[in-house]
């Protein structure tokens, strides 16, 4: 069977970041079964909306390693935005109040781990920041969408003071997403690092034992 | 006692036991979209199959590529002692809490 790659092939960048994100073992046998499904099945059937499936596949996968993270990151920053707006304290210039801090070390232990992780399972230092900038990005989006939620619910003036007092409206329902994801890529290299090392590692002791 | 298994992780190891030797990500892909008579995304399989080898019950090996792949592996599964035993042990659970019911059950209607 002659295959026409110039029709049947899907969007490069989805193949790009399926590849990207599948553990090494995977990365052949699962872009290779979605490649063969959508050739044989799907671009027959769908035609011109065959790169929309292949897009939402690929989706699909990417949700499924970052969610975990994603729902750590919103669930953290709609907290906090709880917090400071139920029980909100006095924020003095310089001095990093207790919630603060718990707030950002979260964020930095879940990056942290999400990177090491990912470098991990993928063996890729680059595979790990693009998982932990896009699993920010998306928890951002998902505490932007929470936070306005709760805005909805109760905007009195308490409300309205106690958000202003704490950073501002742009801290709370703009910031997250784009600002933890720049933080992001910066805060997970170490845990990448250290990710890929213990693999590198694991895989040197592992392979001589069995050689021993 | 063996893994308790749920309906679509017992989906794919069926789907395993069909295909016998051809049972590969895509095949298994569409045996069990047939016999759920439901469309099933690629990635559900996937993670399906890769946390039932993480759970040993099922194990792998590489096989050649095709064209169509272009030239990527494909990676054939096959059950484990284990995976067997759990199937066993599910099939029994369903067929004991059947017992004694007409199947399909048909509503009854409550009391006014």
């Amino acid at each position: 069977m002659t295959i026409d790659d110039a029709v049947t092939r899907p969007p490069a960048w989805a193949e790009w970041l399926l590849r990207l994100v599948l553990r090494e073992d995977d990365r052949d046998s699962v872009s290779g079964d979605l490649l063969e499904e959508f050739r044989e099945s799907i671009v027959p059937a769908l035609g011109a909306r065959a790169n929309a499936w292949y897009v939402r596949q690929v989706a699909g996968f990417v949700a499924r390693e970052i969610w975990p993270c994603a729902a750590v990151v919103a669930a953290t920053c709609v907290v906090r935005y709880l917090f400071d707006t139920l029980l909100p304290i006095k924020y003095t210039p310089g001095v990093i109040a207790e919630r603060s801090a718990v707030m950002t070390w979260t964020l930095i232990a879940t990056v942290t781990s999400c990177a090491a992780w990912h470098a991990w399972r993928t063996r890729r230092l680059g595979a790990a920041l693009v998982i932990v900038i896009l699993a920010t990005f998306v928890g951002g989006l998902l505490a932007q969408a929470g936070t306005l939620l709760c805005f909805a619910v109760r905007h009195d003036p308490a409300t309205v003071a106690a958000i202003e007092g704490s950073g501002g409206f742009g801290e709370a329902f703009i910031d997250p997403s784009i600002g933890l994801a720049i933080a992001a890529g910066v805060v997970g290299l170490p845990g990448a690092i250290a990710g890929r090392l213990a693999r590198a590692v694991y895989g040197w002791s592992s392979a001589n034992t069995k050689s021993a | 006692m063996s893994d308790v298994l749920g309906a679509f992780e017992q989906a794919v190891l069926l789907g395993i036991v069909r295909l016998g030797d051809e049972a590969y990500g895509r095949a298994i892909l569409k045996e069990v979209q047939a016999r759920l008579d439901r469309d099933v995304a690629p990635g559900a399989v996937h993670a399906t199959l890769e946390r039932l080898e993480r759970k040993k019950l099922v194990a792998s090996k590489l096989g050649s590529g095709t064209p169509i792949r272009a030239g990527r592996a494909r990676r054939y599964y096959r059950l484990t002692p284990a995976a067997v035993r759990a199937l066993n042990d599910a099939r029994a659970a369903a067929d004991s809490i059947w017992r004694g019911l007409k199947w399909p059950l048909t509503a009854k209607r409550s009391p006014a």
